[in-house]
């Protein structure tokens, strides 16, 4: 089975994120990335499957910031393959990222299509359901446990989460794209010697991506803009209090203790 | 004495004997010659004189166990004496009028010694046999859940200890009864054999023909035995009288804080008994058994299935079983060390505090075998969830706590002053902060406390800022020997770039690593660095620092394990802790002692393991309320604050004892107002 | 191009979610803004479902076999008709487990723009103003959708359920459902293990989010909610690494709870979790990060560190009860 992992970097949320002078976007001077968390955990899956069905795992991943570390990790982590595709950094958002993915796959070979369920900066959409209306197969969001069909059959079962525990069954043909809420397991560690002794003994393969014609080869969602980006007020609703003694207060006031 | 016949007999047993005992003795060297290669042990000679120094002496011997320790001296300088006396035997059965008894001068005084050893070898292994199988101490016990060899568990050292004792008993009691009988046979006693004298009144009725009789079935008992104990020898705890002080010599004579880093690092770690450095090998061969490495280890007092010692035991018995195929090298593929060794949660449940290396009589270090085994999981991915969260963090970030790089020096913000770059001019000091005490809101305030009493004291030093990254001491510890390059060479090119005189931290373990592990990562060797303690005495011996006010309170003081035990700090907090006027109590176990906290080694960011009865921290929280009435339990170390409130909570002691660090006792001291300091 | 508001219902076991409710009453006001009506998309739905969508103003019904029970393919498929028949100026879709499945669907296929996570939708000029919380509830970002058709997802919470609830007869409207090209098989439901503690029948919760620092931390958190009769709650994270059950996750993914007193401990606020406890009657969150998106959700706020709010007050309460 092909496996192929789509992951991003997104912004980190540790960091304080601080918007630019025009109001309408991310100051990037101090902006740091950190991969999707929810991509992290669709590569611990893809790598689980691997590991009990076999196959091949191909991560593919746009140029960014410390994305060769990324890569280089996926590598150690157990990954077959690890595409990068450049020259594409002014695609817009999901929409454009998945116009670039879908001309990367068309060219792959590929059975399961597995990505984040969703990322800190969806303002368009998630990239699964997307790429997936793109290359017309079908595709399950909020997945957290796949299971691989007997061999010849082309398809997977998975578990898609509701609200309140219930989960649904589904059986899906191949090929389809899944979007990873969390893997069976925590994502691995890859220690850094062995990253490193990766990046010494292997390559990423890179592609040459659209660019900014991507945006428009997804059709109408791309290029909507961005009004205004702001910090909701902080503390806004909440009346701040300087103890535990004041908390204690607010607590007998409202009858808990 | 002996006849022809028995002479012949003996020299066949011996010959077959002999070369079953050479066999085993070889495989040992074999098995040992197959573990990977250890840093060079230089300067053997020096090494083994001091190593049969102290051993003679007995110094490894009574670090603890005093009376035990006193038995086993008994034992030990009879045996040692036993090989003139074996030779003496030898020489009485073979060379015709050869005879000790009844001489004086040179064997007057051998007579002596030998009878008078011979009485106290003899106490000393009937008092031990008591201990063991009458007395039955705990501390021979294992916690239920720590994993023994299938033939540990079916009794096997005791089953070691009875064949050890009862061959003791019988070797040097037949001698001693067989001088006796000599003496009956010649009608007299000998004042240079006071207790054979006493022993052969006892024997005066019996006629020639018996006490003929008799002196050659002792001869036989006591020699014989011997010789037939040969081929057992290698396989049994009692091979420790010959690998100990080999042991001993070789041991790792770098400094207790400095790792040895993995040999093979595209293949780091141990997960077979062979992938460990020989000299860890040497020590199961090393090991009596004796349990004090696990008496000293905070995760078995505390419930966990860690036992340095079982560890030991069960590789010995791995290996003896497998001698043969160790040794020729075609075990490969065998059991791993997990399988027969030590379970995994047990490789988690070390503290790296370093007091089973520390205690043990023979050299062993179990500990490294621990951090060798956590280097092979981490490199497979099989890090606790927790750790490996950890591990991502300061992977990315540089810090434990996955908080934004950025907000490292955010604990300085609060300061009526501003801390100098370190990036942007020269220092007197550099102060390397380190993760908890930049990140942890309790450390932080230890922190600024710290900052201005440097400052009122008038002190030019500086931190990093954002550029400093965690010192890696506890990663390094887990077993991420990558991750831990990474962050000591991110920190080595920070501080290159700076100029500064010196560095001191806070932190134990920032310390540790600065000091000892970052050598290869520096152009011009390790760093000058100092603890806080020695900076704060020094500025009071100088008189930069007064203290205006004498603190009217007991305390008493822990010793941080990577202050104290790695690195010998054991002065410089007790001479802040007085210069305050703090009256200081010591607890039982301190200095090279010390009781770890259990955050050591990576311990902070791991859950407990679910056998845990009692946390290391309040283990020790209730030896310092034992001591009565003491006011401050006095710390030094970022972990150690934030353990012992918690442990001071948890064990619901708040009103009985406060824990402080030297730093809050010196603002006080000095008269830093509450204000002023936070 | 109509000036409609199509509103794509959710239903699960043969009930209507309360997100379709919450969507209505934004559809409604968004279509009078627009001088448009409120049309439900109501797929593999049933007649009671269509009473209670009384709000709305048309509902147009896809039925057909495999459509009763939810699969991301054929619903997909059926709302592009259903769109396709409506031709709405906007799509209401819950930014939901179901709806993350047909939203981005629809707009790629559709050719739409679709704004997700949004909390507010406004009707600006020609243009519709989309506001969504992103950057886990660090930013609020406002977009322009422009003057044509488009896609919102919409975050559970964001809107009143009473607002969109109203029983009636809505004119209803057939359109037929597309040729199903059995990709995606639905097998069954499953329900979460019973056993654990109901989170949802408790009148205190104390919950714990990523801020906690150690498994040991839960243990402090477990004895306060025990003192305040309560039980122990949690984020996603912690429930991924295994150290809460499932049944105590609060959140999209997790249970919707409405406790007397929701006390969230080192809980950052992501828009999932906060749609879970919102309607919690007194929020008090504690955290070090005085920066955290959860202290816009709750009414009283302590900057400090979890543990020691947490074995303080246990503390105070076992004083208080002597």
């Amino acid at each position: 089975m092909k496996i192929v992992v789509l992951m991003k970097r997104v912004p980190d949320l540790v960091e304080d994120l601080e918007v630019d002078g025009s109001g309408k976007a991310l100051a990037t001077e101090h902006l740091k990335l950190t991969v999707n968390e929810f991509d992290d955990h669709a590569l611990e899956e893809g790598l689980l499957l691997k590991e009990t069905s076999g196959g091949e795992l191909t991560v593919v991943a746009l140029d960014a910031a410390d994305v060769d570390k990324m890569l280089f990790t996926a590598l150690a982590k157990g990954a077959d393959r690890v595409l990068k595709i450049t020259g594409a950094a002014n695609v817009e958002g999901n929409t454009g990222l998945a116009a670039v993915f879908e001309e990367v796959l068309s060219a792959q070979e590929h059975d399961l299509i597995l990505t984040g369920v969703q990322a800190a900066d969806d303002r368009d959409g998630q990239l699964g359901p997307i790429v997936a209306a793109l290359l017309d197969v079908p595709c399950v969001e909020v997945v957290t446990q796949v299971e691989v069909g007997e061999p010849g059959e082309g398809m997977v079962t998975v578990h898609k989460e509701y609200s309140g525990g219930v989960v649904a069954e589904l059986e899906i043909s191949l090929p389809a794209v899944l979007g990873i809420q969390a893997a069976r397991q925590s994502p691995r560690y890859a220690p850094v010697s062995k990253v490193r002794q990766i990046q010494q003994s292997a390559t990423i393969e890179t592609l040459a991506g659209a660019g900014e014609s991507s945006g428009a080869a997804a059709g109408g969602g791309s290029g909507f803009s961005v009004v205004e980006m702001t910090a909701p007020e902080t503390g806004a609703g909440a009346q701040m209090l300087a103890g535990v003694d004041e908390l204690m207060a607010v607590l007998e006031a409202k009858g808990v203790v | 004495m002996l006849t022809t016949a028995e002479r012949i007999v003996f020299l066949i047993l011996v010959v077959v004997c002999g070369g079953l005992a050479f066999r085993g003795f070889a495989n040992i060297v074999r098995i040992v010659r197959r573990g990977r290669k250890a840093e060079p042990r230089e300067g053997l000679l020096g090494r083994f004189l001091q190593a049969f120094l102290d051993v003679a002496l007995q110094r490894p011997v009574f670090k603890t166990r005093p009376l035990v320790s006193v038995f086993h001296a008994f034992i030990f300088f009879g045996f040692s004496f036993y090989l003139l006396v074996n030779v003496n035997d030898l020489l009485e059965a073979y060379v015709s009028g050869w005879s000790m008894i009844g001489r004086g001068g040179v064997a007057g005084v051998f007579n002596l010694l030998s009878d008078l050893l011979s009485v106290l070898v003899l106490t000393g292994m009937v008092a031990l046999l008591v201990r063991r199988f009458l007395a039955k101490p705990k501390s021979l016990e294992f916690n239920a859940s720590v994993k023994l060899h299938p033939r540990v568990v079916a009794g096997g050292v005791p089953r070691d200890s009875l064949i050890v004792g009862v061959f003791i008993l019988l070797h040097v009691g037949a001698r001693w009864v067989g001088t006796a009988l000599h003496l009956a046979k010649e009608g007299h006693g000998d004042p240079w054999l006071p207790t054979a004298s006493l022993l052969a009144a006892g024997f005066s009725g019996l006629g020639e023909a018996a006490l003929e009789t008799g002196t050659h079935l002792c001869w036989w008992v006591a020699m014989g035995l011997i010789v037939l104990f040969l081929p057992y020898f290698p396989r049994s705890k009692h091979l420790h009288l010959m690998v100990a002080p080999v042991n001993l010599a070789l041991e790792k004579r770098t400094p207790r804080g400095l790792l040895e880093a993995p040999p093979d690092a595209a293949n780091p770690g141990a997960k077979e008994l062979t992938d460990l450095s020989w000299p860890l090998l040497l020590d199961s061969y090393a090991c009596i058994m004796c349990n004090r490495c696990q008496d000293a280890c905070p995760a078995h007092a505390t419930g966990t299935p860690l036992s340095p010692a079982a560890l030991e035991i069960n590789k010995r018995y791995y290996a003896n079983e497998h001698a043969a195929s160790l040794a020729s090298g075609d075990n490969t593929g065998g059991a791993g060390l997990l399988d027969f060794a030590i379970s995994e949660d047990a490789v988690w449940s070390c503290t790296s505090c370093y007091a089973c290396v520390r205690i043990c009589p023979v050299g062993n270090a179990p500990m490294f075998d621990l951090i060798e085994m956590r280097r092979g999981l981490v490199f497979d991915g099989a890090a606790p969830d927790e750790v490996a969260e950890v591990l991502r963090h300061l992977d990315e970030k540089g810090n434990s706590f996955g908080e934004s790089a950025r907000k490292r020096p955010r604990w300085a913000k609060k300061l009526d002053f501003k801390i100098p770059d370190a990036r942007k001019q020269p220092v007197e000091y550099l102060w390397f902060v380190g993760d908890f005490a930049s990140y942890d809101p309790q450390c932080q305030e230890i922190s600024r406390t710290v900052a201005r009493i440097l400052n009122s004291a008038g002190i030019d030093f500086g931190i990093l800022y954002e550029t400093e990254r965690s010192a890696g001491n506890d990663i390094r510890r887990v077993g991420e020997e990558g991750l831990f390059e990474s962050l000591a060479e991110q920190n080595a090119a920070a501080l290159a770039e700076c100029e500064f005189e010196k560095i001191f931290t806070t932190d134990p373990h920032t310390f540790n690593a600065l000091k000892n592990e970052y050598g290869p990562f520096v152009d011009g060797g390790p760093f000058d660095v100092v603890h806080y303690s020695t900076l704060l005495l020094d500025l009071f011996t100088q008189g930069r620092l007064e203290a205006g006010t004498q603190l009217k309170a007991r305390g008493t003081y822990h010793d941080p394990c990577f202050l104290g035990r790695y690195n010998g700090g054991f002065e410089a907090p007790r001479g802040v802790i007085r210069a305050c006027g703090l009256e200081l109590v010591e607890m039982p176990r301190s200095r090279e002692n010390s009781f770890c906290c259990g955050a050591g080694g990576g311990r902070i960011w791991m859950k407990d393991h679910p056998d845990v009865v009692e946390r290391p921290s309040e283990n020790r929280i209730r030896e310092a309320l034992e001591l009565g009435a003491v006011d401050y339990f006095v710390v030094a170390c970022p972990k150690d604050l934030t353990m012992y409130r918690d442990a001071v909570k948890s064990t619901g002691s708040e009103g009985q004892i406060a824990v402080k660090d030297i730093a809050d006792l010196v603002a006080e001291a000095i008269g830093l107002s509450a204000a002023e300091v936070n | 191009m109509a000036n409609d508001v199509l509103v794509v219902a959710e239903h699960l076991k043969g009930e209507l979610g309360e997100i379709t409710f919450e969507l209505l009453g934004i559809g409604k006001t968004l279509a009078a803004a627009l001088g448009g009506q409120c049309v439900v998309a109501l797929i593999g739905g049933n007649d009671g479902m269509v009473t209670a969508l009384g709000a709305a103003e048309r509902v147009v019904r896809v039925d057909g076999e495999g459509l009763s029970d939810f699969d991301p393919d054929s619903h997909g498929d059926a709302l592009l008709a259903v769109y396709e028949a409506v031709d709405p100026r906007v799509v209401l879709v819950g930014y939901t487990s179901m709806g993350m499945d047909l939203a981005s669907n629809l707009a790629t296929r559709a050719g739409v723009p679709h704004a997700a996570s949004c909390i507010a939708l406004v009707e600006a000029g020609e243009n519709i103003h989309a506001t969504a919380q992103l950057y886990g509830g660090k930013l609020n970002v406002t977009s322009d959708l422009g003057g044509g058709r488009c896609v919102a997802s919409v975050l559970a919470g964001s809107g009143a359920v009473e607002a969109g609830k109203a029983e009636g007869a809505p004119a209803t409207e057939s359109v037929a459902a597309p040729a199903g090209r059995g990709r995606v098989r639905f097998k069954r439901l499953i329900e979460p293990e019973a056993g654990d503690v109901d989170i949802t029948a408790k009148e205190v919760l104390v919950a714990i989010g990523r801020g906690i620092g150690s498994k040991d931390d839960i243990e402090v958190a477990e004895e306060l909610a025990e003192e305040l009769d309560g039980a122990v709650a949690g984020s996603r994270p912690l429930i991924d690494s295994g150290w809460l059950p499932k049944t105590r996750q609060v959140g999209k993914s997790g249970l919707k709870v409405s406790p007397k007193l929701y006390l969230a401990l080192g809980v950052s606020g992501a828009p999932e979790h906060i749609e879970g406890m919102k309607s919690s009657a007194t929020i008090v969150a504690v955290n070090t990060d005085k920066q955290a998106p959860i202290f816009n959700y709750a009414h009283y706020g302590l900057v400090e560190d979890l543990f020691d709010v947490c074995e303080e007050l246990t503390e105070a309460i076992q004083e208080k009860k002597g």
